[in-house]
């Protein structure tokens, strides 16, 4: 067997995280490394781009070039990123509350465009960051600060939308299930195209006890053991409707045939046009009136 | 090609003396970083005693693996090794959703004793599977010094003074929002 | 002979006479001509009204000018509907369909009696040769060639260009229409005949270009990779034009969902180490304040056009103002020094976009540049620009031997507040950028010490700035009483007023920052030593340079705010004017 190029401690930066002992994205972050060590990208290969909240604090935490931008902006930001330098591999992080409430207006469109992206949202139905208010994904009536009568609103599937706007490749894992989640990390980084990993990724200082990693343990059930087609984006919608009430983890939906990446159109028109590009001193020339 | 590799997994039916050696030091290898690890956590969010049983706990997890990485250089000198940390996952090291801020000494031994069950249950379960005779006595060996282990442990805590009878409580300030 | 002709046409939408406007300009600027067109339209989507003004020079134009040497109004009340953008003066010629009848008393009660009244049966005449009414433009372009002397060759080029294709017919009825406009205007010759003179430039020399084309163009210049935006009038013309063009030279646009993620993209290809740029106008810029905070923490480059159109909010979509300085300047929570710089004319779009990019990535920070509606909309003939002499600056990226020789500061504490900046993929260079604050590692921290550090170096590094004489304009006698400070579209007026005013034997100078923050105070010093009295010109209600010079500068009592809501030019003359009754004052 080949050692690998990179071991997982490779990836894993000498800042300490400042998570709260017991979070779920302690494990999250394991996961990520074992992730890319199976890929073996160097660190310096990786851009890893996140928004703001507890989660997003993720890219601090690996040797590769991080990115802790704003609330709610990771999305675009990658795109930026992607498409200006489209070897490079890039990964985008964050909380519910940044992808699916302040930036849930970009993800549709970074779903459309497909370009090779990897998002991978942790998911604890609770703003973790400002202490404990309600999310988009917490269950309605939850109590929380903002909502101490019980939360009136439904909250977002994630795992629908993604499926509904199109993604090629959408999958839910836990970090109760170690291995389970870092191979899922290392499928969706694969995909040639947007790919979406919902990660249930408990907070234990605001969470509710049946959202902790022990409560995950009982019910979690991978879809492989329910038989489920990950090539059928029918069935994966239905399934996915579950989302709140079971906790099916593995691939919901990846298209076995991905389309072109958005970058790859790029590549192709650049090198259509470049014959007609005109040396730096004639540019202006354009815009001789003969 | 890297692109190619997938996160392998472990086949005990097959495994050899030198790849059960190398996987068993590993094992104390992931034991001795998540201790590490947890009790820089705990250091970072001021729960001292809970954070030096750990780092104890780092000591003796090093321990161990020096021995077994002994033992493998005796058998096996300096041949490469065929197994690798991605295989593994939480065998002795306690999971991440095992601490708590301002949690107790008694409550860090408490985890300790878990991950030992833990490890013992793991021997147990892969023993079903291995075929090859000195690999089953390492095994079963590593299993019966989880079982030691625990008793240490046991013996540690019998040794606390009795619970704080507010353990379950947390009093500390919450998180810095941000 | 003339050396300087302003013409004027109104009519409604359906008439054509922006496009007979732009087969004029592209006609005297193919002869060789400098010229300069503005146009302006009703609020309708189409069929509004709409008027264009021409003016042609044998030298180079520094503003669309004042009171007009000749209007056409093709029906009056049209005409009526562009009040001052159109000014009359009792030099001008006016010219109008005599359909429409004579000018009413609201031209009277204007108090201007321009000099003559031209009545032509406009759309007679064209029926009459054309066979139709729908070629009345080149009746009209066939009067102003006939009369002022504009080549009819050239106006018979740009119309084979315009219609050639468009259909049998078309063109054979507008080259007739031209015809019957020609031979009228020979016929009926005017009482004081005003015939533009030569051009001295060779044809074919000039550009025709308007300053949204200069952006791209400096842009592509500049080495731009990257364009991230979000459609917005008057600035979308950049976007257009960059997503045709980038590809040529291995870059790319993305058209966002928004501005906020437009700027997003930008900040995002940056920190991947390529030049990256957006555009956008008021409304816009609103939402990508926040990504500009981000740059300026993360201290990645990027240069940000706005294009001030009058607001508040949507405000005036299509007109110009000068009231986003305050915005470009201040905007975004905590302290922030971010570089803007303005264009004054079509030509130097080109010279100060390529300065924007210059210092973004000199610097690494954004850097705002903002241009007007006018501006950015004027099609003007240009001399092509001489870019040999102009130098392209890269952002400072440290070797891999270098990073290898010592372990990796990204925000080092340097004297001069620059630091090696990296990007993914590079070896050796990785870093955490963030919006947050950081030590010089870049690793997130909290304390105030370090806070106060980076501060003082992101301030610090801007510092050269104000130092570069070039970045300024200062004409005339440096001990002169009187002085006029303007920036961005308003220069150009300013200029000429300089010019009429030395004519008339006062002594002005004239001040053009086109870095109009961080406030290089000394140049403002300097320039206000001997000023008795000054006007610092701004098309906006506040007058918001002034208002930031007062901020941060002594400006003598005799140095006022001269400003006029936006969409109301000024004219030349009466900054003359009013420095002329200033000087009778004491300071
Ligand atoms: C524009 C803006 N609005 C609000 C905030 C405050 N804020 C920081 S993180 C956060 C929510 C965090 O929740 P989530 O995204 O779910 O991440 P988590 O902390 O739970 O991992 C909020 C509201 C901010 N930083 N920026
Ligand atoms: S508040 Fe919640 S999400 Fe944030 S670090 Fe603590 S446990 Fe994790
Ligand atoms: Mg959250």
């Amino acid at each position: 067997m080949n050692a690998p190029l990179f071991q997982a401690k490779d990836y894993k930066s000498e800042l300490k995280p400042i998570w709260c002992p017991g979070c779920g994205d302690f494990g999250v972050l394991q996961g990520l490394y074992r992730a890319l060590s199976a890929i073996g990208r160097p660190p310096h290969e990786v851009a890893f781009i996140s928004g703001i909240g507890c989660s997003s604090r993720i890219p601090g935490y690996t040797t590769a070039y991080g990115f802790n931008t704003v609330h709610g902006r990771s999305l675009p930001i990658a795109q930026g990123v992607k498409l200006a330098n489209p070897e490079l591999l890039v990964v985008i992080a964050g909380g519910d509350g940044d992808g699916f409430s302040i930036g849930g207006g970009h993800v549709a469109h970074a779903v459309r465009r497909n370009i090779d992206l990897t998002y991978l949202v942790m998911d604890n139905q609770v703003y973790g960051l400002t202490k404990g208010q309600l999310s988009p994904t917490s269950p309605k009536g939850l109590e929380t600060v903002t909502s101490p009568l019980g939360s009136l609103e439904d909250p977002i599937n994630p795992l629908l939308y993604m499926l509904a706007y199109g993604a090629g490749f959408v999958a839910q894992a836990t970090p109760a299930d170690m291995p389970g989640m870092s191979a899922l990390i290392e499928e969706a980084i694969r995909y040639p195209g947007f790919s979406f990993v919902n990660i249930q990724s408990p907070c234990v200082t605001f969470g509710e006890d049946e959202q902790q990693l022990k409560a995950h343990k009982g019910k979690m059930k991978t879809l492989a053991s329910l038989g489920h087609d990950s090539t059928n984006q029918l069935a994966a919608m239905d399934l996915a409707r579950a989302y709140g009430k079971e906790l099916y983890t593995g691939v919901f939906y990846k298209n076995p045939n991905p389309p072109p990446t958005y970058e790859s159109l790029v590549k192709l028109r650049q090198a259509e046009q470049s014959k007609k590009a005109r040396a730096r001193h004639q540019i202006l020339e354009a815009y001789l009136q003969k | 090609m890297t692109r190619q590799q997938q996160t392998p997994s472990i086949d005990f039916t097959i495994l050899t003396l030198k790849d059960a050696l190398d996987l068993a030091v590993l094992i104390e290898e992931e034991a001795r970083d998540r201790y590490e690890e947890l009790s820089a956590q705990l250091v970072l969010h001021r729960t001292p005693g809970a954070a030096a049983f750990f780092a104890k706990m780092v000591r003796i997890e090093e321990l161990h693996r020096k021995q077994l990485i002994e033992q493998r250089h005796k058998a096996f000198g300096d041949a490469p090794v065929g197994v690798r940390r991605e295989m593994i996952f939480d065998v002795e090291a306690p999971g991440y959703d095992e601490v708590r801020m301002n949690m107790t000494t008694r409550q860090a031994l408490e985890t300790a004793l878990k991950s030992e069950e833990k490890a013992h249950a793991f021997f147990v379960s892969v023993l079903h599977n291995v075929q090859n005779p000195e690999v089953r006595k390492l095994f079963e060996e590593l299993r019966d010094e989880e079982v030691e282990h625990q008793e240490l442990v046991k013996a540690e805590l019998a040794k606390l003074p009795p619970g704080d009878p507010l353990e379950r409580f947390d009093v500390g300030d919450g998180p810095a929002p941000q | 002979m003339l050396d300087d002709l302003i013409l004027g046409m109104a009519g409604a939408g359906g008439d054509g006479v922006v496009s007979a406007g732009e087969s004029l300009l592209s006609a005297a600027s193919s002869e060789g001509y400098h010229a300069l067109m503005t146009k302006s339209f009703g609020s309708q989507i189409r069929g509004g009204e709409s008027s264009c003004r021409v003016r042609l020079s044998t030298k180079k134009v520094l503003n669309p000018g004042g009171a007009l040497d000749v209007m056409v109004a093709l029906n009056w009340e049209d005409f009526f509907k562009f009040g001052a953008e159109l000014p009359l003066s009792v030099n001008t010629v006016l010219i109008y369909e005599e359909k429409a009848g004579p000018p009413p008393e609201t031209l009277a009660a204007r108090g201007v009696v321009p000099k003559e009244l031209v009545p032509v049966g406009i759309t007679e005449l064209t029926k009459k040769s054309a066979g139709s009414d729908k070629a009345k433009t080149s009746v009209v372009l066939g009067l102003l060639s006939g009369w002022f002397g504009i080549p009819s060759e050239a106006i018979t080029r740009g119309l084979k260009k315009k219609f050639g294709n468009k259909g049998e017919g078309l063109l054979e009825a507008n080259e007739k229409a031209l015809a019957v406009g020609i031979d009228y205007a020979k016929a009926h010759p005017l009482q004081a005949p005003h015939v533009i003179a030569k051009p001295a430039g060779t044809p074919g020399s000039k550009m025709l270009c308007d300053g949204n084309d200069m952006c791209a163009a400096g842009a592509l210049f500049a080495g731009v990779k990257f364009f991230g935006g979000y459609p917005i009038t008057p600035s979308t013309e950049v976007m257009q034009t960059l997503t045709r063009e980038i590809w040529k030279y291995g870059g790319t646009v993305l058209q966002c969902e928004d501005e906020i993620a437009g700027l997003g993209a930008t900040v995002g290809a940056s920190f991947a180490g390529k030049k990256s740029m957006s555009a956008t106008s008021g409304p816009g810029m609103d939402l990508k304040t926040e990504i500009l905070g981000l740059a300026t923490i993360a201290e990645l480059p990027l240069v940000l056009l706005n294009v001030q159109r009058g607001g508040p909010s949507t405000g005036l979509p299509t007109k110009p103002e000068q009231g986003d300085l305050f915005q470009a300047a201040f905007s975004g929570h905590g302290d922030v020094l971010r570089p803007v710089l303005a264009p004054t004319d079509v030509e130097d779009t080109f010279r100060t976009t390529v300065e924007c990019f210059n210092i973004a990535e000199q610097f690494q920070t954004p850097v705002i540049l903002l241009s007007d509606q006018e501006i950015a909309q004027r099609k003007e003939a240009v001399d092509l620009i001489d870019t040999s002499k102009m130098e392209i600056i890269e952002r400072r990226v440290p070797t891999e031997a270098e990073l290898a020789a010592k372990p990796y500061a990204r925000f080092a504490l340097t004297e001069s507040g620059v630091s090696p900046i990296t990007h993914p993929g590079l070896k050796g260079g990785t870093y955490l950028a963030a919006g947050i604050e950081h030590n010089e590692k870049g690793d997130p921290t909290s304390s105030g010490a370090m806070h106060a550090k980076m501060n003082a170096k992101r301030f610090r590094k801007l510092e050269p700035l104000k130092k570069r004489a070039d970045l300024f304009e200062v004409q005339g006698n440096p001990n002169a009483a009187l002085g006029l400070i303007a920036w961005g579209s308003t220069a150009g007026v300013a200029r000429e007023a300089v010019q009429l005013a030395k004519a008339e034997g006062h002594d002005v100078k004239l001040l053009v920052p086109y870095l109009l923050y961080p406030i290089a105070e000394q140049v403002y010093a300097n320039f206000f030593e001997s000023l008795k009295h000054g006007l610092i010109v701004e098309l906006s209600h506040q007058g918001q340079l002034y208002r930031i010079l007062r901020m941060f500068t002594e400006v003598p009592k005799g140095v006022r705010s001269f400003t006029r809501d936006g969409a109301n030019p000024f004219q030349p003359i009466e900054l003359v004017k009013t420095l002329v009754e200033l000087k009778g004052l004491p300071s």
